[in-house]
């Protein structure tokens, strides 16, 4: 490891030394909002003349070197007024801009989202920023402005439903995207399982989603990257938000700690409709609730500090006889270091676990799980040149596994204490990524990230004849659990198992003229931790578990090509890429499988591979009074589980199978319309292939039990998935200049009030007798209001 | 898993709804269904027992026909032989000499339409059910009558039960199974609650004694009969494999199982 440092800081100081042979001056420093000294992400700082430019970074710096000269430099920000101004490069400058907001000077209210913007130049693809201003615009069920919910609008995104957790990016399953808060890891994305995302909106400054082309910054899920970027708080005054909805509502504080150099934020939300369930003479409850913290401090022009916490939890209560708690909470401090104008630091030191508790007292049965990891994380940026910039830096995550334990409730319980072994890893990745402009046409990113994965000794571990934790019994043509042999124990301090991965990470942009170009990616990634889930969306109460002995590492390769190109002035855009991707080693499970509470996994895995291809398109206008992007993917999505041996027939007789989240056709449409001052209208209409399902295609009668058997796994559909939904947003007094602003929402969610299915049961009626196939559908249409202020 | 969607009903209670709808569905071809259940009830001799033998369905079909016309036989390790004869056109088969002895292996050898079934299993025990216990507010909802039935279980072995409640305003039986792996050596109960359930219904609980593999081929049996589909909890459905082998062509395998039980019995009229 100490080696590969080593091998950077030589490698950075080469090339430094070529470029501080030329005549060049360095201009760089950080651009913020004037009224609340928030950074800015993706601020453009053009040169014209010499047809150079720069966008700062995630934490607002930027850094910029010209040849000695004069030149004209411009701010600009859309939504903010452009700073334009001349300087002269005789010295190295350091200048913090400060952007106003533009809104007020014009007649007609246009906000646009610069971090939207399509960037046809950089090689950078398959990737979709969205500001947290248009996911609050986009019309959602019961008022609850949801991230999660926002992305699976983007062209190669989609979830199981309603009711679902997670996402599905470009055929990938939903434990495949690294989903990081302000640079770390968040495990469970969903409150109330799936039917809202963990993020309150209010504390949340940018997201960007990663569907390929990944940087070498990133890794460890093979599918996507989510980073959502926190706000710091407002360092120059006092502030607060907050809304009224029908299921949560939320608050947020923000304010100087010391004007212009420390902020602190504070955010909290929770839902209160089980407040109102008594009234309906029921005796349960369901409710979460969240708190976002974050206190910033900024010394001086090189250093700046970062203290952010997240802690949400879900309750659900059924009478007395069912309790369940769970979710994430997240510590995290980061230091931002300027080693010099041209090399950006920052250190990350991250604390992050994810907590289940299911009580179950009629079987007196209290049950615990989780994962807890400590994630360090350098990461430096070097701006050696406008044509060459150069990121690297290292991750090294330790993770503690708690598989489950159970425990008796009271002395009267009749369970016996039992705990699954807790198990221990230690991943490590160090990387570098170049961005490189070769010329005014091509442009080439390349980097590799290389990864290790280490599992550390745990107390007991079986051991099976020839290594084979599964068994296949040739007579009955099933797969069973083999007999372990033995066990082995080990010191926490042995490696139980190592894995090593090279993961090369390649993009190529190709400007074809000013308004369009080409680019190409190619990405490797490995993923060493594998979510138990043999349901078609997460639960809670899934659990990670490391790779090791038995379960290999997912490895992912993806190619993807795009077509980019902006119309009349940048104010429409269009996105076409192409992706084709395998991934190695993909567990799936043999038929009767039990995850809960399995101390053995590797005994009821089978190894396969799964596979995805596709075509996106994105149609986007970027500004006027209508706003809003047009999204077609059409893909697939398939799983393969070979037998190992001619004789076995593997999952599914070897065939390929679709994933439970494969859609052939997801068209959604977003947008919003500005009627007048006060009001607005915006609305999304989706409609997607029903997602696959397992049909019975017979029935037989064992024990007085009606019991249908099943076709080949995944081979129908549910019907499709269609919606309309529809919101007004509505400004009293746009041009109030009092400090207290409101504003309210009114939303339908579902207009047409379609019956989607959610999924289908198929069973016996118990008073007739007779089958019969019922279909469950979540939300038919959804009124709801909500009232947001701030002051 | 069942518990999970009830939160969710109950979280969605003002928004979801269910409906009955049409399907068309997949018609699979015909398999022979072995419901070979040895039952031993404690304290009878055991002697008269029956096989049933039924053909699988298309899935929306009102009834399974029998499966007439076979040879169905029972060999224990001594070779003794046990035949049993269809009682007319049931497709039921009995036998009225049939010796149960506890932990013996037994082989059951089927002969339909020229095709041969056979299977192989082991007699298991069973303790007794030693007092039941009734609750008037239990259940998930707190205001359901549930029943439990207590047994200790022995800590010198691994133990797999099959608790069958049957009640008299339903002919579908209330199974579970169980296994000891967090209650070993410790009084614990089979579990039984139903919304319609009332005082004066007459219950008869069963506990059965089975093997390691009709736990496993149970509880997965258990899990296909409230199949969702396409659900988000859903768990993959699978094809469901007794311990019964074709040995003329292995592909048209049977349904069903070959179990054989000693039987813990308690009538119960509820309070």
């Amino acid at each position: 490891m100490k080696k590969n440092v080593y091998g950077f800081l030589v490698l950075f100081l080469a090339l430094s030394s070529i470029i501080t042979a030329q005549e060049k001056f360095t201009l760089s420093g950080t651009i913020t909002d004037s009224e609340s000294n928030e950074t800015l992400i993706s601020v453009n700082i053009l040169v014209p003349d010499s047809q150079t430019g720069t966008v700062t970074n995630e934490y607002g710096f930027y850094s910029l070197t010209l040849p000695a000269g004069t030149y004209a430099i411009q701010v600009s920000y859309l939504g903010y007024k452009t700073i334009s101004e001349t300087i002269v490069f005789n010295d190295d400058v350091t200048k913090n801009y400060k952007l106003t907001e533009s809104a007020e000077n014009l007649d007609e209210v246009v906000i646009e989202e610069n971090v939207e913007r399509l960037n046809i130049k950089k090689p950078q693809m398959s990737v979709n920023s969205l500001s947290i201003k248009t996911i609050k615009n986009m019309p959602v069920v019961l008022g609850e402005v949801d991230i999660i919910k926002s992305i699976t609008l983007l062209p190669g995104v989609t979830n199981g439903g309603e009711g679902s957790s997670g996402f599905n990016v470009r055929g990938g399953s939903a434990d495949q995207n690294l989903i990081l808060l302000d640079e770390a890891i968040i495990f469970n994305s969903s409150h109330l399982f799936g039917f809202f995302s963990v993020f309150n909106p209010d504390a949340i400054k940018d997201i960007k989603l990663y569907k390929g082309g990944i940087p070498a910054k990133y890794g460890g899920r093979v599918s996507s990257v989510l980073d959502i970027y926190q706000k710091e708080g407002n360092s120059n005054e006092f502030h607060m938000n907050g809304g009224i909805g029908l299921v949560s509502s939320r608050l947020l504080a923000e304010g100087p700690i010391k004007k212009g150099k420390g902020s602190f934020l504070f955010a909290g939300r929770s839902s209160y409709a089980h407040l109102f369930l008594p009234l309906f003479d029921l005796d349960n409850t369901a409710y979460f609730y969240d708190l976002n913290t974050k206190l910033s401090y900024r010394f001086n022009n090189k250093n700046s500090i970062y203290l952010s916490g997240y802690f949400g939890r879900d309750v659900f209560e059924v009478s007395d006889s069912f309790e369940n708690t769970y979710g994430n909470t997240v510590l995290n401090f980061r230091w931002n270091h300027l080693f010099s104008d041209k090399l950006f630091s920052n250190l990350s030191l991250i604390y992050s676990d994810y907590d289940y508790d299911l009580k179950l007292a009629f079987v007196g049965f209290d049950w615990e799980s989780g994962i807890r990891n400590f994630n360090l994380k350098y990461d430096l940026k070097h701006y050696i040149s406008n044509n060459f910039k150069l990121e690297y830096g290292l991750n090294s995550i330790y993770y503690k596994f708690n598989p489950g334990e159970i425990s008796p409730i009271d002395e009267s319980s009749g369970i016996n204490q039992f705990k699954l072994t807790d198990k221990y890893a230690f991943e490590n990745a160090i990387y570098v990524d170049a961005e490189h402009k070769i010329n005014n046409k091509l442009s080439i990113s390349y980097g590799a990230r290389f990864s290790t994965f280490h599992r550390l000794g745990q107390d007991e571990l079986n051991i099976y004849e020839n290594g084979n934790a599964v068994s296949f019994n040739e007579a009955l043509q099933i797969y069973e659990k083999a007999e372990p042999i033995g066990t082995e124990s080990f010191e926490r301090s042995d490696v139980i198992a190592s894995f090593a991965n090279i993961e090369p990470r390649l993009a190529i942009a190709y400007q074809l003229n000013d308004i369009s170009s080409i680019k190409a990616s190619y990405n490797r990634m490995s993923q060493y931790l594998h979510l138990l889930s043999n349901t078609s969306s997460p639960t809670p109460l899934d659990v990670w578990a490391p790779s090791g002995k038995y379960i290999e590492p997912q490895l992912l390769d993806q190619v993807a090509v795009g077509y980019f190109r902006t119309f009349k002035d940048n104010v429409f855009s269009l996105e076409v890429e192409s992706f084709y991707k395998t991934i190695q080693n993909r567990i799936d499970y043999i038929d009767g499988a039990n995850l809960i509470a399995n101390d053995a996994i590797e005994q009821i895995v089978l190894n396969g591979q799964a596979r995805a291809y596709g075509l996106e398109i994105l149609l986007r206008k970027n500004e006027g009074r209508f706003k809003g992007w047009l999204a077609y993917t059409i893909s697939k999505s398939e799983q393969q589980t070979p037998g190992r041996t001619p004789e076995e027939p593997g999952i599914n007789n070897g065939e390929w199978y679709r994933t439970p989240w494969d859609k052939t056709h997801d068209i959604s449409f977003t947008g919003s319309y500005e009627l007048n001052r006060k009001w607005s209208v915006s609305s999304n209409f989706l409609f997607q292939t029903g997602i696959p399902a397992t049909f019975p295609n017979g029935q037989y009668e064992y024990n007085g039990l009606t019991v249908p058997s099943y076709e080949a796994r995944n081979s129908s559909r549910l019907s499709s998935y269609n919606r309309l939904d529809v919101a007004f947003n509505f400004n009293p007094n746009p041009d109030s200049e009092k400090r207290f602003k409101g504003n309210w929402v009114f939303s339908v969610y579902n207009l047409y009030n379609r019956r989607n299915a959610a999924s289908i049961s198929f069973r016996e009626n118990s008073s007739t007798g007779a089958n019969e196939a019922t279909r469950l559908s979540i939300f038919g249409i959804v009124p709801s209001v909500s009232y947001n202020f701030k002051f | 898993m069942k518990s999970k969607w009830l939160v969710i009903v109950i979280l969605t209670g003002f928004f979801s709804c269910e409906d009955v709808i049409e399907v068309e569905l997949n018609k699979a071809e015909p398999r022979l269904v072995i419901e070979a259940s040895i039952d031993w009830l404690k304290n009878t001799s055991g002697n008269e027992q029956e096989i049933k033998l039924t053909l699988s369905a298309p899935f929306f079909d009102n009834e399974v026909p029998p499966a007439n016309g076979a040879t169905v036989s029972i060999t224990n390790s001594m070779n003794t032989v046990f035949n049993f004869i269809e009682d007319a056109n049931s497709g039921i088969y009995k036998n009225a000499e049939f010796i149960p002895v506890i932990n013996e292996s037994y082989n059951l050898n089927i002969v339909y339409k020229d095709e041969v079934y056979t299977a192989t299993e082991t007699l298991k025990s069973v303790v007794p059910i030693d007092f039941i216990e009734q609750s008037n507010e239990g259940g998930f909802s707190g205001d359901q009558i549930e029943i439990k039935a207590f047994y200790t279980d022995p800590a010198d072995e691994e133990n797999y039960y099959l608790f069958e409640f049957l009640s008299d305003f339903t002919p579908i039986p209330s199974l579970e199974v169980y296994e000891d792996r967090f209650t070993n050596g410790n009084q614990i109960f089979g579990f039984y609650s139903d919304e319609d359930l009332e005082a004066g219904n007459i219950v008869t609980i069963r506990n059965h004694g089975a093997s390691e593999s009709f736990y496993a081929f149970m509880f997965l049996l258990l899990q296909q009969g409230s199949q969702d589909s396409g659900g988000p909890f859903e768990t993959q459905p699978a094809s469901v494999r007794g311990n019964c082998i074709n040995e003329t062509i292995s592909d048209n395998f049977p349904f069903g199982y070959f179990r054989l039980s000693e039987v813990a019995e308690v009538i119960y009229t509820v309070e």
